[in-house]
């Protein structure tokens, strides 16, 4: 694979310190990243791990104490009103104006970004039929569910076409449909030629959204790349079989698994083979091999791919699960998404 | 891109449409000033006349300082909005847009100017029923002094609330600043009834200055040193405020 010439984003020893209560706390502590135009990365952490201050660094809205953001070739800290021109964002709170209807705010935010009056508005009609909002053009944002809500702000956000789409935890407070709407909306954002940069908590929605993943955590990168080369380099697949034959006839199995290379490390105990391997298909089929070739019935199999969460465990030491526990969503009502 | 000048009427128009959804503010706007001059005017009425009291009709002395009154009070309700466009990420998603934070404050300031027009022609035709004398081309210039005014004012409510980022403190700065600012202008009462330190502490006073050239507008004064402190104060006022308020709407990054 051969690298495009401008990355979308490109983040060298970025830093940030906040003061509170007379000590500086660093909450980005060198972070860099590289992120190819066309590809949707996603930063994954715990609450206070640096992904929002990050993402407010990025979008201009926060000046860092060190290092350097450049996106779609604009330079954050010298040329802040150029990468404005090539960004939309999507914050965590929304910023839907709620009094207005939602045509005045898609129309304000094309005009702003100097669409003329009628590109505006038809740029509007067609993100209203892209984002299912025709029904709700002409009514209050005030009236929206909170799926409603979020679509349109997306919608806002692209209003201008940005090269690069950065969204601040765009799915907490979802339901599980609403999610799973907003995913496909981004896929397809990113199939149109759109770098999406999103920040999340939640493991499957870096797993199976995003192309890369950056996860961090006190403000560091600990772990980055694709979310399946990452899950290989730091943890295995694990299988356990069990089944009826005698210590001596398991022990006979295990020893000719133990020549596969797909097998990584093998323990019996009480009945049950238990193998951790680089690829379970292959150790799983290896396995049923050696026990069919020695007519041992089967009684029960179990296979556990690692998740993200194993990698930020080997590198953290702790479950993102338990360093991620977030407070209630501040709009309230929406049932939360448990990663 | 599109021009400050654009942004600014898009700017107005977004805000100027957020005061027709709130029909209720329209009401209070149009009708408190019209309360003062029913209530108030009364109690004025056997001053006047007395030592220390300006010469003229009562509604000459009390209709400048009810105008000024509504200018302060249209312009200093602008940081209440900020506020809440603070809370639900309104103002965090234009600072991301390459808008301009000028046209941004100033589309704010032109809705409160508008704010302060419309009730203070009321307040101008109600006075004149009443028996206020009414000089044309002196309240064509009080109006743009205090358009200004309220221009600085909803510069400073802006810039006040970006800043506090709270409703709470919001309140308790305008509310202690009100009493003072608008006491020590002579609003109301004239500072000529008062002792000499309070005249003193009026003089520290911008609005003051604001207050004075009003009066002497309203009467038809217009060529006086009054007139001309009145403007160089205002307007100095009103262009720092809009450029603290700009900086205030730039936030970390410019």
């Amino acid at each position: 694979m051969s690298a495009p010439p401008m990355p979308a984003v490109q983040v060298a020893g970025l830093r940030k310190s906040f003061r509170a209560a007379g000590a500086a706390i660093e909450a980005v502590s060198g972070i860099d990243l590289t992120v190819t135009a066309g590809e949707i990365f996603g930063l994954l952490g715990p609450n206070g791990a640096g992904k929002t201050t990050t993402l407010r660094i990025l979008t201009t809205l926060l000046p860092a104490d060190a290092g350097s953001a450049v996106i779609a070739g604009a330079d954050v800290f010298r040329a802040p009103a150029q990468v404005r021109r090539r960004i939309g964002y999507v914050g965590q709170l929304g910023g839907a104006d709620k009094e207005a209807t939602g045509n005045e705010n898609l129309l304000l935010a094309g005009r702003l970004y100097g669409l003329s009056a009628v590109d505006a508005r038809r740029r509007c009609a067609e993100l209203s039929a892209v984002f299912d909002l025709e029904g709700l053009a002409a009514r209050s944002v005030r009236t929206y569910s909170g799926g409603q809500r979020r679509r349109l702000e997306v919608a806002l956000g692209i209003m201008h076409r940005p090269q690069v789409l950065f969204l601040d935890e765009p799915t907490t407070g979802l339901d599980p449909q609403n999610r799973a709407n907003l995913w496909e909306q981004l896929r397809l954002l990113r199939d149109d030629g759109t770098t999406v940069f999103l920040t999340t908590h939640y493991l499957d929605e870096a797993d199976q959204l995003c192309d890369r993943v950056a996860i961090v955590d006190h403000g560091r990168v600990i772990a980055l790349g694709r979310p399946d080369e990452l899950k290989q380099r730091y943890s295995a697949d694990t299988i356990a079989v069990t089944a009826e034959a005698s210590p001596a006839v398991l022990d006979a199995v295990a020893r000719e698994l133990a020549g596969d290379p797909a097998v990584l490390s093998l323990a019996v105990e009480q009945g049950t083979i238990r193998v951790t391997a680089t690829d379970a298909t292959r150790a799983m089929a290896a396995v049923f091999g050696a026990l069919s070739s020695r007519e041992v019935p089967t009684r029960a199999a179990s296979l556990a791919r690692p998740s993200l969460d194993d990698v930020f465990l080997r590198e953290t030491g702790r479950s993102l699960r338990d360093a991620g526990s977030r407070p209630a969503n501040a709009d309230g009502g929406v049932a939360e998404v448990a990663a | 891109m599109t021009g400050v000048a654009v942004q600014f009427g898009l700017f107005f128009r977004r805000k100027l449409l957020e005061t027709l959804r709130q029909p209720v503010w329209i009401i209070t706007g149009l009708t408190t000033p019209v309360l003062y001059l029913a209530l108030f005017a009364p109690l004025l009425r056997s001053l006047a006349g007395g030592p220390a009291f300006p010469p003229g009709h009562v509604l000459d002395v009390f209709v400048p300082g009810i105008l000024v009154l509504i200018a302060f009070g249209a312009g200093m309700g602008a940081g209440w909005p900020v506020i809440w466009e603070l809370d639900s990420g309104v103002i965090e998603r234009l600072r991301v847009t390459p808008a301009s934070r000028l046209a941004l404050l100033l589309g704010t300031a032109a809705r409160d100017i508008v704010m302060f027009v419309v009730p203070g022609m009321v307040v101008i035709a109600v006075g004149a029923v009443f028996g206020y004398h009414v000089h044309w081309g002196g309240l064509a210039l009080l109006f743009l002094l205090l358009a200004l005014l309220t221009a600085a004012c909803s510069a400073s409510s802006s810039a006040l609330g970006l800043k506090l980022r709270q409703i709470g403190s919001l309140a308790a700065v305008v509310t202690g600043a009100q009493l003072p600012l608008t006491l020590l202008a002579g609003i109301l009462l004239p500072l000529s009834l008062g002792p000499a330190w309070l005249r003193v502490l009026g003089h520290l006073n911008p609005m003051y200055y604001a207050v004075q050239a009003a009066r002497s507008l309203a009467a038809g004064s217009v060529a006086t040193g009054t007139v001309g402190v009145g403007f160089l104060v205002t307007g100095a006022v009103a262009a720092l405020a809009i450029w603290w308020g700009t900086r205030a709407y730039q936030g970390a990054m410019a």
